[in-house]
Protein backbone atom coordinates (compact mmCIF):
# COMPACT_ATOMS: atom_id res chain seq x y z
CA UNK A 1 0.00 0.00 0.00
CA UNK A 2 1.69 3.33 -1.61
CA UNK A 3 1.53 6.37 1.57
CA UNK A 4 2.40 9.55 2.00
CA UNK A 5 5.58 8.80 3.97
CA UNK A 6 6.93 7.08 0.30
CA UNK A 7 6.77 10.35 -1.54
CA UNK A 8 9.01 11.99 1.39
CA UNK A 9 11.09 9.17 0.65
CA UNK A 10 11.48 9.80 -3.16
CA UNK A 11 11.72 13.47 -2.23
CA UNK A 12 14.62 12.68 0.34
CA UNK A 13 16.63 10.29 -2.41
CA UNK A 14 16.25 12.86 -5.14
CA UNK A 15 17.69 15.72 -3.25
CA UNK A 16 20.59 13.81 -2.29
CA UNK A 17 20.88 12.84 -5.86
CA UNK A 18 21.07 16.54 -6.66
CA UNK A 19 23.69 17.31 -3.60
CA UNK A 20 25.83 14.26 -5.17
CA UNK A 21 25.73 15.78 -8.63
CA UNK A 22 26.20 19.40 -7.61
CA UNK A 23 29.60 18.42 -5.70
CA UNK A 24 31.00 15.66 -7.63
CA UNK A 25 30.97 17.05 -11.34
CA UNK A 26 32.18 20.10 -13.12
CA UNK A 27 30.12 20.17 -16.48
CA UNK A 28 28.48 23.27 -15.74
CA UNK A 29 25.37 22.11 -17.17
CA UNK A 30 25.05 18.50 -15.28
CA UNK A 31 25.45 21.45 -12.01
CA UNK A 32 22.45 23.58 -13.10
CA UNK A 33 20.40 20.11 -14.11
CA UNK A 34 21.16 18.86 -10.03
CA UNK A 35 20.14 22.17 -8.60
CA UNK A 36 16.57 21.72 -10.76
CA UNK A 37 16.74 18.45 -9.24
CA UNK A 38 17.01 19.54 -6.05
CA UNK A 39 14.14 22.13 -6.19
CA UNK A 40 11.70 19.69 -7.71
CA UNK A 41 12.59 17.13 -4.63
CA UNK A 42 11.75 19.96 -2.55
CA UNK A 43 8.66 20.44 -4.76
CA UNK A 44 7.50 16.87 -4.41
CA UNK A 45 7.63 16.93 -0.62
CA UNK A 46 5.69 20.34 -0.69
CA UNK A 47 2.92 18.84 -2.69
CA UNK A 48 3.07 15.37 -0.40
CA UNK A 49 2.81 17.44 2.97
CA UNK A 50 -0.10 19.51 0.97
CA UNK A 51 -1.84 16.29 0.31
CA UNK A 52 -1.32 14.84 3.52
CA UNK A 53 -2.49 18.48 5.70
CA UNK A 54 -5.12 18.39 3.32
CA UNK A 55 -4.05 22.57 2.74
CA UNK A 56 -3.47 24.05 -0.68
CA UNK A 57 -0.91 26.52 0.81
CA UNK A 58 2.25 24.03 0.17
CA UNK A 59 0.99 23.42 -3.60
CA UNK A 60 0.85 27.43 -4.06
CA UNK A 61 4.08 27.73 -2.52
CA UNK A 62 5.28 24.86 -4.73
CA UNK A 63 3.85 26.83 -7.59
CA UNK A 64 6.03 29.93 -6.25
CA UNK A 65 8.96 27.69 -6.52
CA UNK A 66 8.74 26.68 -10.28
CA UNK A 67 8.28 30.27 -11.05
CA UNK A 68 11.53 31.04 -8.86
CA UNK A 69 13.08 27.99 -10.86
CA UNK A 70 12.18 29.77 -14.61
CA UNK A 71 13.58 33.28 -13.49
CA UNK A 72 16.62 31.07 -12.57
CA UNK A 73 16.83 29.19 -15.44
CA UNK A 74 17.08 32.28 -17.48
CA UNK A 75 20.00 33.46 -16.07
CA UNK A 76 21.95 30.23 -15.94
CA UNK A 77 21.90 30.19 -19.41
CA UNK A 78 22.96 33.72 -20.32
CA UNK A 79 25.84 33.03 -18.37
CA UNK A 80 26.76 29.80 -19.20
CA UNK A 81 26.23 31.47 -23.07
CA UNK A 82 28.50 33.98 -22.00
CA UNK A 83 30.71 31.37 -20.13
CA UNK A 84 30.97 29.47 -23.34
CA UNK A 85 32.41 32.80 -25.46
CA UNK A 86 34.96 33.18 -23.03
CA UNK A 87 36.08 30.34 -22.35
CA UNK A 88 35.80 27.49 -25.07
CA UNK A 89 34.91 25.10 -22.66
CA UNK A 90 31.88 23.98 -19.82
CA UNK A 91 34.65 23.56 -17.02
CA UNK A 92 33.11 25.08 -14.00
CA UNK A 93 36.46 26.08 -12.78
CA UNK A 94 36.75 28.47 -14.68
CA UNK A 95 35.14 31.13 -12.45
CA UNK A 96 38.62 30.34 -10.48
CA UNK A 97 39.66 33.48 -12.22
CA UNK A 98 38.46 35.72 -9.17
CA UNK A 99 40.49 33.66 -6.79
CA UNK A 100 43.00 35.87 -5.13
CA UNK A 101 46.51 35.78 -6.40
CA UNK A 102 49.95 34.93 -4.50
CA UNK A 103 52.45 37.85 -4.09
CA UNK A 104 55.74 36.91 -5.84
CA UNK A 105 58.45 38.73 -3.88
CA UNK B 1 21.31 11.84 -15.10
CA UNK B 2 24.43 13.13 -12.99
CA UNK B 3 26.76 10.48 -14.56
CA UNK B 4 26.86 11.17 -18.17
CA UNK B 5 29.39 12.67 -19.90
CA UNK B 6 27.71 14.33 -22.53
CA UNK B 7 25.46 16.97 -21.14
CA UNK B 8 22.69 16.14 -23.98
CA UNK B 9 22.03 12.49 -22.67
CA UNK B 10 21.84 14.34 -18.97
CA UNK B 11 19.50 16.54 -20.32
CA UNK B 12 17.34 14.27 -22.25
CA UNK B 13 17.04 12.15 -18.75
CA UNK B 14 16.13 14.98 -16.54
CA UNK B 15 13.00 15.30 -19.16
CA UNK B 16 11.96 11.44 -17.93
CA UNK B 17 12.54 12.27 -14.45
CA UNK B 18 10.52 15.37 -14.35
CA UNK B 19 7.47 13.78 -16.36
CA UNK B 20 7.64 11.09 -13.84
CA UNK B 21 7.66 13.59 -10.93
CA UNK B 22 4.74 15.32 -12.47
CA UNK B 23 2.76 12.08 -12.98
CA UNK B 24 3.55 11.94 -9.28
CA UNK B 25 1.84 15.24 -8.46
CA UNK B 26 -1.30 14.14 -10.28
CA UNK B 27 -1.46 10.93 -8.02
CA UNK B 28 -0.92 13.60 -5.24
CA UNK B 29 -4.18 15.66 -6.59
CA UNK B 30 -2.33 18.78 -7.46
CA UNK B 31 -3.67 18.53 -11.09
CA UNK B 32 -2.51 22.58 -11.41
CA UNK B 33 1.08 21.53 -10.60
CA UNK B 34 0.89 19.07 -13.05
CA UNK B 35 0.36 21.03 -15.77
CA UNK B 36 2.65 23.76 -14.61
CA UNK B 37 5.36 20.74 -14.51
CA UNK B 38 4.88 19.89 -17.84
CA UNK B 39 4.34 23.27 -19.67
CA UNK B 40 7.08 24.85 -17.42
CA UNK B 41 9.99 22.47 -16.60
CA UNK B 42 9.49 20.27 -19.45
CA UNK B 43 8.24 22.32 -22.16
CA UNK B 44 10.16 25.58 -21.09
CA UNK B 45 12.96 25.10 -18.75
CA UNK B 46 14.15 21.83 -20.75
CA UNK B 47 13.59 22.71 -23.84
CA UNK B 48 15.59 26.09 -23.70
CA UNK B 49 18.41 23.72 -21.78
CA UNK B 50 18.88 21.76 -25.10
CA UNK B 51 18.42 24.94 -27.17
CA UNK B 52 21.53 26.31 -25.84
CA UNK B 53 23.58 22.70 -25.66
CA UNK B 54 22.54 22.49 -29.82
CA UNK B 55 23.38 26.24 -30.15
CA UNK B 56 26.53 26.13 -28.59
CA UNK B 57 28.27 23.27 -30.23
CA UNK B 58 29.48 21.39 -27.96
CA UNK B 59 32.75 19.27 -29.16
CA UNK B 60 34.88 16.75 -27.29
CA UNK B 61 36.96 18.88 -26.33
CA UNK B 62 35.03 21.45 -25.04
CA UNK B 63 33.66 19.36 -22.51
CA UNK B 64 35.70 19.71 -19.63
CA UNK B 65 38.59 16.81 -18.09
CA UNK B 66 37.26 15.22 -15.22
CA UNK B 67 39.73 12.16 -14.60
CA UNK B 68 37.96 11.28 -11.03
CA UNK B 69 34.74 11.31 -11.80
CA UNK B 70 33.73 7.67 -10.62
CA UNK B 71 35.69 7.60 -7.60
CA UNK B 72 33.95 11.54 -7.02
CA UNK B 73 30.63 10.52 -7.33
CA UNK B 74 31.18 7.26 -4.95
CA UNK B 75 32.71 8.75 -2.38
CA UNK B 76 30.30 11.76 -1.95
CA UNK B 77 27.28 9.38 -2.55
CA UNK B 78 29.14 7.77 0.62
CA UNK B 79 29.33 11.31 2.86
CA UNK B 80 25.41 11.56 1.95
CA UNK B 81 23.70 8.54 2.11
CA UNK B 82 24.27 8.48 6.27
CA UNK B 83 22.12 12.10 6.41
CA UNK B 84 19.34 10.40 3.83
CA UNK B 85 19.39 7.25 5.51
CA UNK B 86 18.92 9.09 9.06
CA UNK B 87 15.99 11.39 7.10
CA UNK B 88 14.57 8.23 5.69
CA UNK B 89 14.61 6.57 9.21
CA UNK B 90 12.60 9.82 10.67
CA UNK B 91 10.24 9.63 8.18
CA UNK B 92 9.37 6.38 8.99
CA UNK B 93 8.21 6.79 12.07
CA UNK B 94 5.71 9.03 11.32
CA UNK B 95 2.15 7.60 10.74
CA UNK B 96 0.82 8.94 7.75
CA UNK B 97 -2.41 8.37 6.28
CA UNK B 98 -2.74 5.86 2.84
CA UNK B 99 -3.27 7.94 -0.04
CA UNK B 100 -6.63 9.09 -0.63
CA UNK B 101 -8.29 9.68 -3.74
CA UNK B 102 -11.26 12.12 -3.59
CA UNK B 103 -11.66 15.03 -5.03
CA UNK B 104 -8.67 17.15 -3.40
CA UNK B 105 -7.14 20.09 -5.24
CA UNK B 106 -8.81 21.22 -7.85
CA UNK B 107 -7.44 24.36 -9.81
CA UNK B 108 -10.24 26.49 -8.81
CA UNK B 109 -9.32 26.20 -5.09
CA UNK B 110 -5.98 26.44 -5.90
CA UNK B 111 -6.56 29.84 -8.10
CA UNK B 112 -8.68 31.29 -4.74
CA UNK B 113 -6.21 30.81 -2.08
CA UNK B 114 -3.68 31.78 -4.61
CA UNK B 115 -5.31 34.95 -5.12
CA UNK B 116 -6.40 35.36 -1.24
CA UNK B 117 -3.74 34.14 1.19
CA UNK B 118 -0.99 34.51 -1.53
CA UNK B 119 -1.80 37.99 -3.55
CA UNK B 120 1.41 39.94 -2.09
CA UNK B 121 3.96 36.95 -2.76
CA UNK B 122 2.57 36.83 -6.72
CA UNK B 123 3.14 40.25 -6.85
CA UNK B 124 6.68 40.04 -5.58
CA UNK B 125 6.92 36.84 -7.98
CA UNK B 126 6.38 39.09 -11.53
CA UNK B 127 9.04 41.66 -10.21
CA UNK B 128 11.43 38.96 -9.60
CA UNK B 129 10.79 37.93 -13.20
CA UNK B 130 11.28 41.40 -14.70
CA UNK B 131 14.25 41.29 -12.90
CA UNK B 132 15.38 38.37 -14.12
CA UNK B 133 14.56 39.80 -17.68
CA UNK B 134 16.72 43.34 -17.34
CA UNK B 135 19.59 41.26 -15.79
CA UNK B 136 19.58 38.59 -18.87
CA UNK B 137 19.67 41.50 -21.55
CA UNK B 138 21.84 42.99 -19.42
CA UNK B 139 24.28 40.29 -19.64
CA UNK B 140 23.84 39.56 -23.33
CA UNK B 141 24.67 43.15 -24.56
CA UNK B 142 28.04 43.50 -22.23
CA UNK B 143 28.95 40.57 -24.27
CA UNK B 144 28.04 41.93 -27.67
CA UNK B 145 29.94 45.13 -26.67
CA UNK B 146 33.76 43.64 -26.03
CA UNK B 147 33.22 41.85 -29.44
Amino acid sequence: MIDVGSFFILGILLFSIGIVGMISRRNIFVMYMSVELMLNAINLILVALSHHYEDLNAQVMAIMIIAIAAAEASIFLALFVMLFKNARSLDANFFELLKQEKHHD
Amino acid sequence: MIYFKQPISSALSFIVTLLSIAGLFALLGGSFLFLVQIIIYAGAVVTLILFIIMFLNIKEENLPHEPYKAKWVLLMSLLVSPFALMLISTVNTINFAPLHLQNFGSIKAVGMTLFNQWIFPFEMISILLLIALIGVVILAKKEEGHD
